[in-house]
């Protein structure tokens, strides 16, 4: 699949007891475009990725990914949009330890229709063997950090979505591997046409996105293109 | 329920009565396991939540299997006692003895307690010998011992009506013979010379000239009888200095017939009527003011009837026991979850449906408690056996605990109850909220 664009308008999310987590905030993302989010602790930039995959439940406004505003979906409409054009990576990977590459990668056939799980698993096998992990029939227990982060962008992949959102996925890889996970995530994203989203403070990754925007005190601050 | 249904129920074999009964006790779990688990596939993550937290979940099915092994092991258990006690009394049809306690009868004339009992005279046994349709009538004398087994005298022919032919040697012809019983550590050929008493008390020199061999063995009953010494019931008599139940020109007689006047007395006299109805007749004709006649078998249903309230009060127990460590086990589950909350959260961060998220805890509560109720049917079983060997071993009176449909219709209605109350933590784990479990 190819990327959705996303046209934000008037987004703000509040948390418990009415406390405003993120101020009212309006951008676009072109479909296939790569854009980092960028800020200090605690600014709100997970939580500006999180409403955007449609996991905040207190949220007003506009979150219009490909002429779909899944603000106003319901929750079981929300993880269907999720499941067929979401991929998600997080900080520190969040797989089964105790299953296969092949089986965190393919992880969604679990839930997935019957006529989606030869091609997802297919795919989850292509994706680990294009990004250098051959033995996907072991556990990743005992695979390294950059190896477990690879397997994570694999699972996001499997189901061939449109969108791919990435929170601080290198913030728990050393230098090496992180540069080798830029490498292949930014790769897969461009060659595959995603439209990608990365919360970051690694330089690193936000200077091969296309632009960024920075989130300070709950606020998108400078909403600005490379 | 309307009458086709009734008689068709009841033209069903009791196995198939059984079988289905045990089919829709299950039918619950295996509705709701099909129900909950309908188009996913979520054993892959609850084996990998299983093995994860192994020695957590390790400690849940053991509670469960304590909890189900204990309720199965007590009801095979009581079933087991029940039926061992009613088959050491299946060969004695009608026992005859001085008006009493039937029940000190019982004791002392089937299980082999020892009892003080008052002694029917010859005329009375005389009687009950020439009585119409007697097959056998014989009269028993206990009273001392050998290394714990009790030396019991009676005639040769309860002996063959008790245990059918010898497995070994043959049957006593003398006094100064014996057979003994299936348990008795004495091989054909051995010697001994039985003490006056038994246990602590007994007097090991009281009949010191009274050397006895072993000619035989005895098939084994399943009985205290098991665990006896049978000598002619003359040499009883004699040892005790009394006349041996014949006159003096037949004084080598063993067995019946014997002379009323030369007849020391008897504590019991075990009769087999030639046909059922007559016992019943027996059973009249001998419930007199100086003689009472009962059926063990009737005594013992009134003793098992009397334990059955017993026994329900145990079963509320053993039930009582499973729903507390059951509730205890699904808060544990509760608990639980929030341990793989971050896990779940994933999979609702990944788009899975709410009810698949649902039926990875359900699955993972109801493999938790399938394992615990197989290990408690397991545990139950060999608990049981060892109870029963153990109980066999003390009283002589063969217990057979095994598992039955009781035993299984238990266990399926446990398991149904339990999948059932498991859709609580399931369900409870999706009112989690996913942002901070993703965070946490």
């Amino acid at each position: 699949m190819a990327g959705l664009s996303l046209d934000v308008s008037g987004l703000s999310v509040t948390g418990s007891g009415g406390r405003v987590l993120l101020q009212p905030a309006s951008f676009q993302v072109r479909a296939g475009e790569a854009v980092g989010i960028l800020g200090p602790s605690g600014a709100g930039k997970s939580t500006l990725l999180y409403a955007l995959a449609g996991l905040q439940p207190k949220v007003t406004g506009v979150i219009n990914w490909g002429g779909q505003d899944i603000a106003c979906l319901s929750d079981a409409e929300r993880a269907r949009f999720r499941r067929n054009h979401v991929g998600m990576v997080f900080q520190d990977f969040l797989l089964f330890e105790e299953l296969t590459a092949l089986g965190n990668a393919a992880l969604t056939t679990a839930f997935s229709p019957r006529k989606d799980l030869a091609p997802i698993r297919s795919r989850a096998a292509a994706l680990l063997e294009r990004l250098g992990l051959p033995h996907s029939k072991r556990n990743v227990d005992s695979f390294s950090g950059g190896e477990r982060q690879r397997v994570a962008i694999a699972r996001a992949l499997a189901n061939d979505p449109d969108i791919i959102l990435a929170d601080e996925p290198t913030a728990s890889l050393d230098r090496a591997a992180a540069d080798r996970l830029i490498g292949d995530l930014i790769t897969l994203a461009r060659s595959e046409g995603k439209t990608l989203i990365a919360v970051s403070h690694d330089r690193h990754l936000l200077d091969r996105m296309d632009r960024s925007l920075q989130v300070a005190d709950g606020q998108l601050v400078e909403p600005s293109h490379a | 329920m309307p009458d086709i249904f009734l008689d068709l129920w009841q033209d069903l074999a009791p196995g198939t009565q059984d079988a289905l009964i045990l089919v829709l006790l299950l039918l619950p779990a295996i509705l709701i396991g099909l129900f909950v688990t309908a188009g996913y596939r979520p054993l892959a993550l609850v084996r990998s939540l299983l093995w994860r937290y192994r020695w957590t979940n390790l400690m849940f099915v053991a509670l469960i299997a304590v909890s189900v092994g204990l309720g199965v092991g007590l009801t095979a258990q009581e079933r087991g006692l029940r039926q061992g006690t009613a088959r050491a009394a299946e060969k004695f049809d009608l026992i005859v003895s001085a008006s009493g306690s039937e029940i000190t009868m019982l004791f002392a004339a089937v299980y082999l307690q020892p009892s003080d009992v008052p002694l029917l005279d010859g005329a009375a046994y005389d009687r009950i010998a020439k009585a119409d349709n007697v097959q056998l009538a014989a009269p028993i004398a206990f009273g001392d011992s050998y290394e714990g087994a009790p030396v019991v005298g009676t005639t040769p022919q309860f002996v063959e009506h008790l245990s059918g032919a010898l497995t070994e040697g043959r049957m006593f012809a003398r006094s100064g013979e014996a057979v003994a019983g299936a348990s008795v550590d004495l091989p054909v050929g051995a010697e001994f010379v039985p003490a006056h008493g038994s246990g602590e008390g007994a007097d090991h020199e009281a009949h010191a000239g009274a050397k006895t061999r072993i000619t035989g063995k005895m098939a084994a009953t399943g009985s205290p009888w098991d665990k006896a010494i049978l000598v002619p019931v003359e040499a009883v008599w004699e040892v005790h200095g009394l006349s041996n139940g014949h006159a003096p020109e037949r004084a080598e007689q063993i067995g019946p017939p014997f002379d009323p006047e030369y007849f020391p007395g008897t504590p019991a006299v075990l009769v087999r009527a030639e046909a059922l109805w007559a016992n019943y007749a027996l059973k009249s004709e001998f419930t007199t003011d100086k003689t009472m006649a009962f059926f063990p078998g009737a005594v013992l249903a009134r003793l098992h009837s009397l334990m059955g309230d017993i026994r329900q009060v145990m079963s509320l127990m053993a039930v009582v026991t499973q729903v507390l460590v059951t509730a205890g086990v699904l808060t544990g589950l509760v608990v639980l979850v929030r341990l793989f909350s971050r896990r779940l959260a994933l999979l609702r961060a990944l788009g899975a449906p709410r009810r698949f998220v649902f039926a990875v805890v359900w699955s993972y509560a109801a493999v938790l408690i399938a394992a615990g109720a197989l290990l408690g049917l397991a545990a139950g079983f060999a608990a049981s056996g060892i109870i029963s060997a153990e109980i066999s071993r003390r009283t002589d009176i063969l217990v057979q605990a095994s598992l039955s449909w009781p035993e299984f219709h238990l266990i399926a209605g446990f398991v149904s109850l339990t999948v059932f109350l498991a859709l609580l933590p399931a369900l409870l784990s999706l009112n989690r909220p996913v942002i901070p479990d993703l965070r946490s």
